[in-house]
């Protein structure tokens, strides 16, 4: 008996989900925008510092001496500088606003859950990697660089640059 | 049933398996892929303050940075499954439309 009113129930969930779906399909009555619009100056400005980040580690992998900071300062600052404004070029584009988002909104509201808009996380990793590397450039020029240290530096630039990448690169429909 | 809403039904679980397929895989191999970055980065941030090479300062900046990695994975993955989401409506929207003869 009570098998067979579990079974009722999902069947009467899984209709109001459908009439659901179908009923915000119908009064968004067109193409829907769920995501912001794919950039490919994001893409090739991301791929092209990563490769000067990655060419950086790979000079430093031993270790640094804060004496011969001064010799790797012009590059952090580049490095800074590049991740800083891929941050607000990926922040400067629209977050689409349409009928279908805000009916998914009402749905996940009222089933307790967080809303499906919010922070850009290719936004969110550039500005982490920018972050990483200014405190890789104070500690640097403070007390040089220990190997492991710089390898963890290394491993947390690389995490949030596959977050970025494969987030931009998602966005091409 | 009717044979042309099985026709339709069928039609629809093919376009989004078709979605669903692509999209899962990348989703899947990402996830991999940062799972074992984090957990690699978590190994190194131990060995390092073991060592010595990772001080008090930089032990916490890493601690901080292991927990914003693991939220902005989160926020990635529901940002990638928007765009899935989204192409999904638009296919089955399109699907609709086109079965009941609106063009859109």
């Amino acid at each position: 008996m009570l098998v067979e009113k579990t079974g009722t129930m999902k069947t009467i969930k899984l209709y109001f989900s459908f009439f659901t779906l179908f009923s915000i399909a119908l009064l968004s009555s067109c193409e829907a925008t769920l995501a912001p619009a794919y950039d490919q100056a994001i893409v090739e400005k991301v791929t092209a510092s990563s490769d000067l980040a990655m060419r950086f580690f790979a000079e430093v992998e031993g270790g640094t001496e804060s004496e011969s900071f001064t010799v790797r300062e012009p590059v952090y600052n580049i490095l800074i500088g590049a991740f800083e404004s891929l941050e607000i070029q990926a922040r400067a584009r629209p977050m689409p606003k349409s009928v279908a988002i805000d009916k998914i909104n009402e749905m996940l509201q009222a089933k307790g859950s967080n809303n499906i808009t919010g922070e850009y996380p290719s936004a969110f990793a550039f500005e982490k990697i920018a972050e990483t590397f200014k405190k890789m450039k104070n500690t640097d020029k403070q007390s040089g660089l220990k190997i492991l240290a710089l390898q963890a530096f290394k491993g947390q630039v690389e995490i949030y640059l596959d977050q970025a990448l494969t987030y931009e690169s998602f966005l091409k429909r | 049933m009717p044979e042309n809403v099985t026709t339709i039904i069928t039609d629809i679980k093919d376009i989004a398996s078709g979605i669903l397929a692509k999209d899962i895989s990348t989703i899947r191999g990402f996830s991999e892929r940062q799972v074992e970055a984090i957990a690699k980065q978590t190994v190194l941030i131990q060995k390092g303050v073991e060592s010595g090479d990772i001080d008090e300062d930089l032990r916490e900046f890493f601690l901080d940075g292991l927990e914003a990695m693991a939220l902005n994975f989160v926020n990635t993955l529901k940002g990638i499954l928007m765009v899935t989401l989204e192409k999904l409506w638009n296919a089955l929207v399109k699907f609709l439309y086109k079965a009941v003869g609106v063009v859109i």
